[in-house]
C-alpha cells in the first residue's frame, strides 16, 4: 500500500507541471491587456505602457512563465494585478463559500441518495423501480440554472421561505450560513443525486445475487442484514469513485450556481478574473482547482485500492 | 409506506413548485407604481442599513484614478470636490467658500471653507488642496490637460490656495469638478502617499457623508455614516453639491451581476436599490408592488470610422455612411423601449444647461437612401468588405451593429461584423487594422476636452486628426462668457457634423429600480445616498 501510495504521489507532479504550463499559456495568448481594463478606455498609450511596466506584463514571456514557476515553488502565487492582494489570500477568501457550497451539496447527495438507492433496492421487483429511474434521469438532466430560477421564484419570491441571493460565512452564525446556503446547495445536490443513486443501486441490484450473497442467506441472515452488510458494502466499491467524479462535478457546478445565488466563491472569482484578465489569480485559481481535481483522484484512488486490494498489485 | 404514498409526496412536490412558480409570474403581472423623484410621505427618519445591489466590482474607489462608472459612483459618497456640478450641470463650490479670478484671468484665488473635516478627524487645510491638485495634475485624465495651464499652486494661507496659470484657461473650475475625473480632496499625506499610484482601501480618507468602512472583493463595499460631517449650510444643489445630509447608519455595496436576482432581492427586501436593469426588464420593475423604476441620463451610443485608413479616410465614404443610417430604426431595434433612448444630435444633452445648444445638428437624422448610393458611387469606395467591430457584451451595442450591416449593405457596402468579448475588443480597438467601423457607447461628458471620441489622433476617435477641432478647442480654453461658450459649441457641433469624425446614434438613458421604502430619492447621473431615507 506504502509503494502505491508513494506511486501515485509522484504522478501528480508531472500533471500539475503541465497543466500550469497549459495555464499559463491559454491565459497570455488571449487577447486583451489589464492594464488597458484597469485605466479604462479613455486612457492614453502612455499611462498603458506605464502600468504594464508596473505590473510586469512588458517583460517577455518566458520570464513571466519562469518567475512564476520559481514563485509557485517557493509557496507565491503572486499578486493580482488589480487589487495588489497576494493571489492565495484571495482565493483562501474565496474558498470558503465554495467549500460550504460542496460540502452541504455532497452530504445532500449522500443522504438522499444511499438512502433512496438501498430502499428502490430493498422494494425491487415493484412499480417503485421504473419510477425510480424516471425521477433520477429527470435529476440528472434538467438544467441547473433553470433548476434554480424554478426554485428562486418558488421558495425565495412567491413562498419567501430562503432568500433569493447571498452569502453569510458560518462564523457569523452556523444557521443563517445553512440558510443562506439551502438551496442553492439543493440545486447543485440534483444533478449528482440521481447519478448516485443510480450507481448505487445497479451495484447493489448487481451484488443480490452473487453467490456470497445466496450464501449469507443461507445462513439464515435475515434480508435486511443481507442488503447492508453483503450487498450494500460490496457496491459501495465502484460507487466511491462516482463520488469522487460528484465532488468534481460539484465544484464545475459551483461556477453557475455562484453567480445565479450571487455568491462570492472560487467560480465568481475565476469568471471576474478572465473577464478583468488578471492573469495571476486566473493561473492560481485554475491551478488550485486543478490541485483539488487531482487531489480527489489520488483520494479516491487509495481508497479504493484499500477497499479493495487487486488494484494495488496492477 | 407503500407506493402510492411515494406518488403522494412527488406530486405533492411538484405541484408546490409548480403552485409557487405560477404565484411568482402572476404578482410580476400586477400593475405597480412608478416614479422615482417621489415627494416624501413622512418625517425622515435616521437610521437603517441601506442595501444596494451594485452590478460591477470596482478596481478601485479612487475616480481619478480610472474613468469607471462604478468607481465614480461608490467614490461620490467619500470623497467630495473643492467644485462639483449642480442638479443643472452648473459648476458651483462645495469644499471651496468662494473664489477671486484676477484681472487677467491668469490667477485664482481659492477661499477654501473652515472646519471641513476629514474622515480620520483632521480638518481640511490650504495645503491639503494644494497636495490634491498636484496629484490631480499627474493623475487624472482631465487634470492631465488642465495642468498644461498651471504654472504654480500654493498656499496663501491656512485656507487660501492660489492658482497662477501659464496663459488663460477659462474652464479651470468646472474641469475641476468634471465628474467623470473632478479634483477630490484627501489629507496633504495620503495625497503624497499616493502618489501617481491609486488609493489603496487604508487612504479612502474624504470628507463625504460617509466614509470608507471595509471591502469585502468581489462581495460587498460597506460605507458607514460620518458623524462629524462638515455639510454646507445652503440647501441641496442637487448633483454633488449643496447639503449633504446622511441618514442610513450603513450602506452596503452588495456586487450582484445578474439583473434578475437584482430584481428578487428587492421584490423580497434584500436590496433596497438596484443598479443598471436591462431596459428589457422595465415592465417588470414597474408592474411589481413595492419597485420604482429610477431613470437617468447616460451619453450617447455611436458609430466611429477609422479616418486613418480607406475607405473611411474619404469623407464621402463617411458621409455616405451618414446618410444609409436610420437611426429610428435601429434604435427602435436596439433598445425597444422608447422610454430609454431620445433623438438629439448635440454633443452634449439638454439637462446640460451650460454645455448643450442645439444648433449645427441640422444634419443628425439625414437618413436618405438614394443620396447615399450617389456618394457612395462618386467616392473612392471600391466594395470592399468593411468590418464592424463591437463588444458582445452589451447587447444593444450588438443590435445596433447588426442593423447598420443591413442598412449599410442596402445602399452598396459589403459589411463583417466583428463581435468580441469587452477586453478583448478593446485591445483590438488599438489597431487600425482590425477595424472599420466601431459601435460604442459613451458616458455623459461635463468637458469638451473630455469627450473622449474626439480626442485627436487616438483608437478612440478613429484616429480623428482636425485643425478645425483642434482650434475649437484652443478656443474653448479663453472662452468667457456663456453667450461666448454657446457659440463654440454650436460649432463643435456643426464640425462633427461636417467632419463626421463619429456618427451619433441616440442619446441613452440607464434604468435603476428601488424599493419603495427609500423616500425623497432624486436621481442625477448616478446614485446619491444622502438626503434620502428609509422608512419602516
Amino acid at each position: 500500500m506504502l509503494q502505491y501510495t508513494i506511486r501515485r504521489l509522484l504522478s501528480v507532479i508531472p500533471v500539475m507541471f503541465i497543466v500550469s504550463i497549459i495555464v499559463f499559456l491559454i491565459v497570455h495568448l488571449t487577447p486583451g491587456n489589464p492594464a488597458f481594463l484597469i485605466l479604462g478606455e479613455d486612457s492614453s498609450q502612455e499611462s498603458i505602457e506605464q502600468l504594464e511596466k508596473q505590473l510586469g506584463l512588458d517583460k517577455p514571456m518566458a520570464v513571466q512563465f519562469f518567475d512564476w514557476i520559481k514563485n509557485i515553488l517557493t509557496g507565491d502565487l503572486g499578486q493580482s494585478v488589480y487589487s495588489s492582494e497576494p493571489v492565495s489570500q484571495i482565493i483562501a477568501g474565496h474558498f470558503g463559500p465554495t467549500f460550504s457550497l460542496m460540502l452541504i451539496s455532497l452530504l445532500l447527495v449522500l443522504l438522499i441518495a444511499i438512502p433512496t438507492a438501498i430502499f428502490v433496492v430493498w422494494k425491487r421487483n415493484t412499480a417503485l423501480d421504473p419510477l425510480f429511474i424516471s425521477v433520477s434521469l429527470i435529476g440528472v438532466s434538467i438544467p441547473e440554472f433553470w433548476f434554480a430560477m424554478l426554485l428562486v421564484l418558488g421558495f425565495g419570491v412567491a413562498i419567501p421561505i430562503f432568500p433569493v441571493a447571498g452569502y453569510i460565512p458560518i462564523m457569523e452564525g452556523v444557521f443563517n450560513w445553512l440558510y443562506h446556503l439551502f438551496l442553492p446547495a439543493f440545486v447543485l445536490a440534483s444533478v449528482e443525486v440521481g447519478l448516485v443513486a443510480r450507481m448505487l443501486r445497479d451495484g447493489m441490484l448487481e451484488s443480490v445475487n452473487q453467490d456470497y450473497t445466496r450464501t449469507a442467506r443461507a445462513k439464515g441472515i435475515k434480508e435486511n442484514s443481507v442488503l447492508m452488510k453483503h450487498v450494500f458494502s460490496n457496491a459501495l466499491i465502484p460507487t466511491t469513485t462516482v463520488i469522487g467524479t460528484t465532488v468534481a462535478g460539484l465544484l464545475g457546478g459551483t461556477v453557475i450556481i455562484e453567480t445565479m445565488f450571487t455568491i462570492p466563491g472560487i467560480g465568481q472569482l475565476l469568471i471576474d478574473s478572465i473577464h478583468r484578465r488578471d492573469y495571476p489569480v486566473i493561473q492560481g485559481v485554475v491551478l488550485f482547482i486543478a490541485g483539488i481535481y487531482v487531489l480527489v483522484n489520488l483520494l479516491v484512488d487509495l481508497l479504493y485500492a484499500f477497499l479493495d486490494p487487486r488494484i494495488r498489485y496492477d | 409506506m407503500n407506493l402510492k404514498k411515494h406518488y403522494n409526496v412527488l406530486f405533492t412536490i411538484v405541484g408546490l413548485l409548480l403552485i409557487a412558480s405560477l404565484i411568482g409570474c402572476t404578482k410580476e403581472s400586477t400593475v405597480g407604481s412608478g416614479d422615482a423623484d417621489e415627494q416624501s410621505t413622512g418625517e425622515p427618519t435616521k437610521g437603517g442599513t441601506l442595501n444596494v445591489a451594485f452590478a460591477a466590482d470596482p478596481d478601485t474607489i479612487d475616480w481619478m484614478y480610472t474613468g469607471a462608472t462604478s468607481t465614480r459612483d461608490i467614490g461620490w459618497h467619500i470623497f467630495e470636490t473643492l467644485f462639483a456640478l449642480d442638479k443643472e450641470y452648473k459648476t458651483k463650490p462645495m469644499i471651496a467658500e468662494g473664489y477671486e479670478i484676477s484681472g487677467d484671468r491668469t490667477v485664482y484665488t481659492i477661499k477654501v471653507r473652515e472646519g471641513v473635516n476629514f474622515h480620520d478627524g483632521s480638518t481640511v487645510t490650504a495645503e491639503d488642496v494644494v497636495a490634491s491638485i498636484e496629484r490631480w495634475r499627474k493623475v487624472s485624465s482631465v487634470g492631465t490637460i488642465a495642468s498644461e495651464y498651471i504654472e504654480q499652486v500654493k498656499a496663501i494661507d491656512d485656507y487660501t490656495v492660489e492658482i497662477k496659470l501659464k496663459e488663460v484657461y477659462t474652464p479651470l473650475l468646472s474641469d475641476m469638478a468634471a465628474p467623470k475625473s473632478a479634483l477630490m480632496i484627501i489629507p496633504e499625506k495620503v495625497a503624497k502617499e499616493a502618489g501617481e499610484q491609486p488609493l489603496q482601501p487604508e487612504q479612502l480618507i474624504g470628507t463625504g457623508p460617509y466614509k470608507f468602512e471595509k471591502w469585502d472583493r468581489g462581495n460587498e463595499i460597506v460605507l458607514s455614516q460620518f458623524e462629524d460631517y462638515s455639510a454646507r449650510k445652503e440647501t441641496d444643489w442637487g448633483g454633488l453639491t449643496g447639503k449633504k445630509v446622511a441618514y442610513f447608519d450603513e450602506i452596503k455595496f452588495k456586487i450582484v451581476k445578474d439583473p434578475q436576482v437584482m430584481i428578487n432581492g428587492l421584490k423580497t427586501g434584500l436590496y433596497d436599490y438596484a443598479q443598471s436593469i436591462p431596459p428589457d426588464l422595465y415592465q417588470v420593475v414597474e408592474s411589481s408592488p413595492n419597485i420604482d423604476p429610477v431613470k437617468y441620463i447616460n451619453g450617447y451610443s455611436t458609430i466611429t470610422p477609422d479616418k486613418s485608413e480607406a475607405p473611411f479616410d474619404d469623407l464621402k465614404v463617411r458621409e455616405a455612411l451618414n446618410h444609409a443610417l436610420d437611426k429610428k430604426t435601429i434604435a427602435k431595434a436596439a433598445y425597444g423601449n422608447e422610454q430609454f433612448y431620445s433623438f438629439d444630435g448635440a454633443l452634449f444633452a439638454p439637462e446640460q444647461t451650460e454645455l448643450y445648444t442645439k444648433e449645427g445638428t441640422d444634419q443628425y437624422l439625414s437618413y436618405n437612401k438614394e443620396k447615399a448610393k450617389r456618394l457612395l458611387e462618386k467616392s473612392s469606395y471600391d466594395g470592399e468588405p468593411i468590418t464592424i467591430m463591437y463588444a458582445n457584451n452589451f447587447a444593444d451595442y450588438e443590435k445596433i451593429s447588426e442593423v447598420t450591416k443591413q442598412q449599410l449593405e442596402e445602399v452598396g457596402f459589403t459589411v463583417e461584423l466583428v463581435p468580441y468579448e469587452w477586453a478583448t475588443y478593446l485591445e483590438k480597438w488599438q489597431d487600425p487594422a482590425n477595424w472599420d467601423l466601431v459601435v460604442v457607447g459613451w458616458s455623459t461628458r461635463f468637458s469638451p476636452n473630455e469627450l473622449g471620441m474626439l480626442v485627436m489622433d487616438t483608437a478612440s476617435s478613429g484616429w480623428y486628426n482636425s485643425g478645425r477641432w483642434g482650434n475649437l478647442l484652443d478656443r474653448w480654453s479663453t472662452a468667457e462668457t456663456g453667450k461666448q461658450k454657446k457659440e463654440i459649441l454650436a460649432e463643435m457641433n456643426q464640425t462633427v457634423y461636417d467632419e463626421l469624425p463619429f456618427i451619433k446614434v441616440v442619446n441613452e438613458s440607464t434604468l435603476d429600480a428601488k424599493s419603495d421604502k427609500i423616500k425623497d430619492y432624486t436621481s442625477w447621473i448616478g446614485q446619491r445616498f444622502w438626503n434620502t431615507w428609509k422608512s419602516k
